[in-house]
């Protein structure tokens, strides 16, 4: 089971394909991780993207390549290694806030 | 039975490789009344598949037999409930010739007293009609998981609940589950109302395959030490077989079977009594379930009815109207028969619009939605969106309905 820390919305996948969706939120950032159907049990995984929400009310949001963190769509095989990588992003999405609030904002 | 201690009969544990001393793990269980199981023990939550909360359900099901033959989404069910049966939970299970052969032999076994279980998909459930169907009117309190896929030209195996359309008339007691979650809970609380003196009836649980049987979602389950009371087969509105002497007068020369007045008023009466039957199952259901539907936004104008996958897209369009401001209804209808006709009546009585998303090509919630509502309710019933043959049901696609449905009802 995933971590419940700045965990947003659970939801069914919203495209269609079935699945859960889990959406983590840490200020302007966050992660959405997918888990849809495979043939098998054991294929079963998770697809995860860095993504940007657009307003603070809701939880619409694009999907973000041009982070550290990852320029394309991440696997996870198990529960245990995408908990440590959420942990860890966290912090990053913690640290990216503070630079940008730092940078001069455009007027 | 090889999985009963004690048993008599030729195979054994030991011949199965158990050691001599092993406990199937379904005598370790205790048995707990059905409404402390579904209301009261504590949960722990899980993150599985939906084959695997079936799992989860039969473990704790007092299962004495299942029976089944292979059909892919299906397949990991009855893989899973193998699983089971190694491990003592079920205490009898082969695999049938076929499905005709199948749901003829585990109406046999709940003929004769003990609660059976089966399971099948799209193609399986239409071949073995015709055994499913005199399931009913033999009064035979089965349960059957049916993993919905597509049935009609081109085949697939992907997720279509248009066979569940075929069930509808049959005197069978129809759930559907909406996720992993409902899969787990509904298969015990349709074991529970189908053996009640006053229903006597089949159960089957159909879920929309792959969407939930081959995904993961969350999933709370009762403490596994604990298990549904034992079938009592003498409790049934028709008296277990006594297979070992059968009553053969009964097929060699029924009344039923000659053409004539009699026949026709046995015939008549008979179903008449299915029909009540499945009438009177309602109130299991709803102390079971919780109600026999959902709500979601009682006041609002705007209604979305669905059920099985449909629902958990309806419920995030749902979502994000309201984050776009716009309150909308929902209606989950957990169980399709008994169809909770007055309930739902109630739930829509102020809308204006209502739509009927589905994972068919048939439409038959719609149908059964426009049948009872017809003249008792004001609100216009749109059906769509309509998607079949494994065809995806994104959010946004309710979300453009519905908008085109406030342009066409002002």
């Amino acid at each position: 089971m995933l971590i419940q820390d700045n965990l947003l919305l659970t939801r069914s996948n919203p495209s269609g394909q079935g699945g859960t969706q889990f959406l983590y939120r840490v200020k302007d950032y966050g992660l959405a991780a997918l888990t849809g159907p495979q043939e098998e049990i054991s294929m079963i995984h998770w697809e995860v993207e860095v993504i940007k929400f657009t307003t603070p009310e809701t939880a619409g949001f694009e999907v973000c390549h041009s982070t550290e963190l990852a320029d394309k769509t991440l696997k996870f095989y198990t529960d245990k290694s995408l908990n440590e990588f959420l942990q860890k992003a966290f912090q990053y999405f913690e640290e990216l806030d503070l630079l940008e609030k730092m940078l001069p904002q455009e007027s | 039975m090889a999985n009963v201690k004690g048993s008599s009969v030729c195979r054994t544990a030991v011949d199965e490789g158990k050691p001599a001393d092993w406990v199937p793990g379904g005598e370790k269980q205790t048995v707990v009344d059905p409404m402390e199981m579904f209301h009261k023990l504590p949960r722990e939550k899980l993150f599985i598949t939906g084959s695997e909360a079936a799992r989860e359900s039969m473990r704790r099901a007092n299962i004495d037999i299942a029976i089944a033959y292979p059909i892919t989404p299906q397949s990991e069910s009855m893989q899973q409930a193998g699983y089971l049966y190694d491990e003592g939970y079920i205490k009898e299970y082969y695999r049938g010739e076929e499905e005709i052969g199948t749901f003829s032999a585990i109406s046999g076994a709940s003929r004769a007293g003990v609660r059976a279980l089966t399971a099948t998909s799209g193609p399986g459930l239409m071949r073995g009609m015709e055994a499913i169907s005199s399931w009913p009117g033999a009064r035979t309190p089965i349960i059957m998981l049916n993993m919905c896929r597509v049935i009609n030209t081109p085949l697939a195996i992907q997720p279509d609940n248009i066979e569940m359309s075929f069930l509808l008339n049959t005197g069978i007691l129809l759930l559907h589950a909406e996720n992993q979650q409902d899969f787990y809970d509904y298969p015990l609380a349709a074991i529970m109302a189908s053996e009640q003196v006053d229903v006597t009836l089949p159960a089957v649980v159909s879920v929309d395959g792959f969407f939930c049987t081959h995904a993961r979602g969350p999933v709370e389950v009762t403490p596994e030490e604990f298990k549904l009371p034992p079938r009592d087969g003498w409790r049934s509105a028709v008296p277990a077989m006594d297979n070992e002497n059968p009553p053969a007068r009964i097929s060699r020369d029924a009344p039923i079977q000659k053409s004539n007045f009699i026949s026709y008023h046995m015939h008549a009466s008979w179903q008449q009594e299915v029909f009540a039957a499945v009438e009177r199952s309602a109130k299991y259901f709803d102390k079971y379930l919780g109600g026999l539907i959902e709500v979601v936004n009682p006041d609002a104008e705007d209604f979305i009815i669905a059920s099985g996958c449909a629902v958990s897209q309806a419920r995030e369009a749902v979502r994000q109207e309201g984050e776009q401001g716009r309150t909308v209804g929902l209606v989950k209808v957990k169980s399709i028969r008994p169809f909770p006709t007055e309930q739902i009546f109630e739930a829509v009585k102020g809308a204006k619009r209502i739509l009927v998303p589905e994972f068919n090509q048939a439409g038959w919630l719609h149908k059964e939605l426009c049948a009872v509502l017809y003249g008792r309710c004001k609100a216009v019933i749109k059906d769509g969106p309509r998607v079949f043959g494994g065809m995806t049901m994104p959010t946004e696609m309710i979300m453009e309905w519905l908008a085109e449905f406030r342009k066409e009802v002002k």
